[in-house]
């Protein structure tokens, strides 16, 4: 639990909350509310722009479908850059979702206004504000590799952790571990220190001085998406190639 | 008034009933994942599979249209060298055929001098035939006047005198 200081009353808008959570209770187990709400909100945003920009697919795209298309052909490129023109297409929907919810996850929890919508405890910020949204995307990241790798080499892929030579075995082993844990820590990390920062700006001085530096946090939100998603993809691509 | 700082504490002295903090890893884990597996699925559904085949389909369509071109194209040039030939040939043709044609009309032209000229010589020499044997039929003519004249001339003196 967590000792919280009030200096002052609290405003409404004002407030800095870290670790506090809305806790659901289903079947026995404890779930974090808030980061289902925002994720649901990112899910609906993405599923209905996807939805909206492949109504009516064109030979001569427009409006949203070119954006989409845009994005597409981003994640596209990314995962060809990082997996190889032959492997990478099974791989598009996994890479790009990750990029697209990451993406989204960090610009919702930057510009959305969501203090002004009230839960009985926590606040609501991105889903990627969460450890348990980042760990899990870094462990379906662990899985998927291992999937890849097996799928392409077969029982072969063991080989990669003897080589070059079985002296690098225990670093070889120690690296599954430290990707995924690398992958959640940054986002993790990355995100919460930006919402924190810019929440403590914004506590300080209310007006115009923090919005350098919620510009900034959109940048990073953005490269953070990237990061992930080339990492996601860099891990998938070098588990089926092997060293 | 703005000022509500709410600060943590990472002390969990009283987290006994419940969990809590930054580092709270609970059920919303797995969830999460399943949850991110079927928002996967859905927008593999209805974003990368119909945006993907639209952008495959339009590259064919690209390449083949740019393939059809570049084959036209090609056959426009072969035609338009093939016309240029063919064009160069008939002009070639048509000066040989214009040639030809003077130097026929010159031949026609001088062959029909030539005869013009010679049935105007002889013309001229049929008449001046004629001209010199009705020169000679009135000399014969003259000198018979001439000798029945001296004749009669002599006839009358002749006659006068006897």
């Amino acid at each position: 639990m967590l000792n919280t200081l009030h200096f002052f009353n609290a405003s409404l808008l004002a407030k800095l909350e870290v670790g506090e959570h809305y806790y659901w209770k289903i079947g026995g187990l404890n779930i974090h509310g808030q980061v289902f709400i925002t994720s649901w909100f990112v899910a609906a945003a993405l599923i209905g722009v996807a939805f909206l920009a492949t109504r009516k697919v064109e030979r001569v795209p427009s409006g949203l479908q070119n954006l989409m298309e845009y994005a597409l052909d981003f994640i596209r490129d990314l995962a060809k850059d990082q997996i190889g023109e032959k492997e990478y297409r099974p791989w598009v929907p996994f890479v790009g979702t990750l990029f697209l919810f990451i993406f989204v996850s960090n610009w919702a929890g930057a510009l959305v206004p969501w203090k002004l919508f009230h839960i009985p405890s926590g606040e609501l910020t991105a889903p990627t504000n969460d450890i348990n949204t980042t760990v899990a995307l870094a462990l379906l990241t662990s899985l998927a590799y291992f999937y890849a790798g097996f799928r392409k080499r077969g029982l072969g892929y063991f080989k990669r952790y003897i080589e070059p030579t079985p002296i690098l075995l225990p670093i070889n082993i120690l690296e599954d571990f430290t990707k995924p844990l690398s992958l959640s820590f940054r986002l993790f990390g990355n995100i919460l220190a930006d919402e924190l920062a810019v929440g403590v700006l914004v506590l300080l001085v209310p007006l115009f001085i923090p919005l350098p530096l919620m510009v900034l946090g959109l940048f990073t939100s953005a490269i953070q998406a990237l990061i992930f998603a080339t990492l996601a993809a860099a891990y998938i691509g070098e588990a089926m190639e092997g060293h | 008034m703005w000022m509500g700082l709410t600060l943590l504490a990472v002390e969990s002295v009283e987290a006994a009933e419940e969990a809590g903090g930054l580092f709270d890893l609970n059920a919303t884990l797995p969830l999460m994942a399943i949850q991110f597996l079927i928002l996967m699925a859905v927008l593999n559904a209805i974003l990368y599979k119909p945006l993907g085949n639209a952008i495959d389909e339009r590259d064919a369509y690209i390449r083949g249209a740019k393939s059809g071109a570049s084959e036209r194209l090609a056959k426009a040039e072969k035609l338009a060298a093939e016309y240029e030939k063919s064009l160069a040939d008939t002009r070639k043709e048509a000066r040989n055929v214009i040639e030809a044609a003077q130097a026929d009309a010159q031949q026609t032209a001088a062959q029909k001098q030539a005869e013009a000229q010679q049935e105007a010589a002889s013309k001229r020499e049929a008449v001046q035939k004629e001209l010199d044997e009705q020169k000679a039929a009135a000399l014969g003519q003259l000198e018979q006047q001439v000798d029945s004249l001296s004749d009669q001339i002599l006839g009358k003196l002749l006659g006068s005198a006897a």
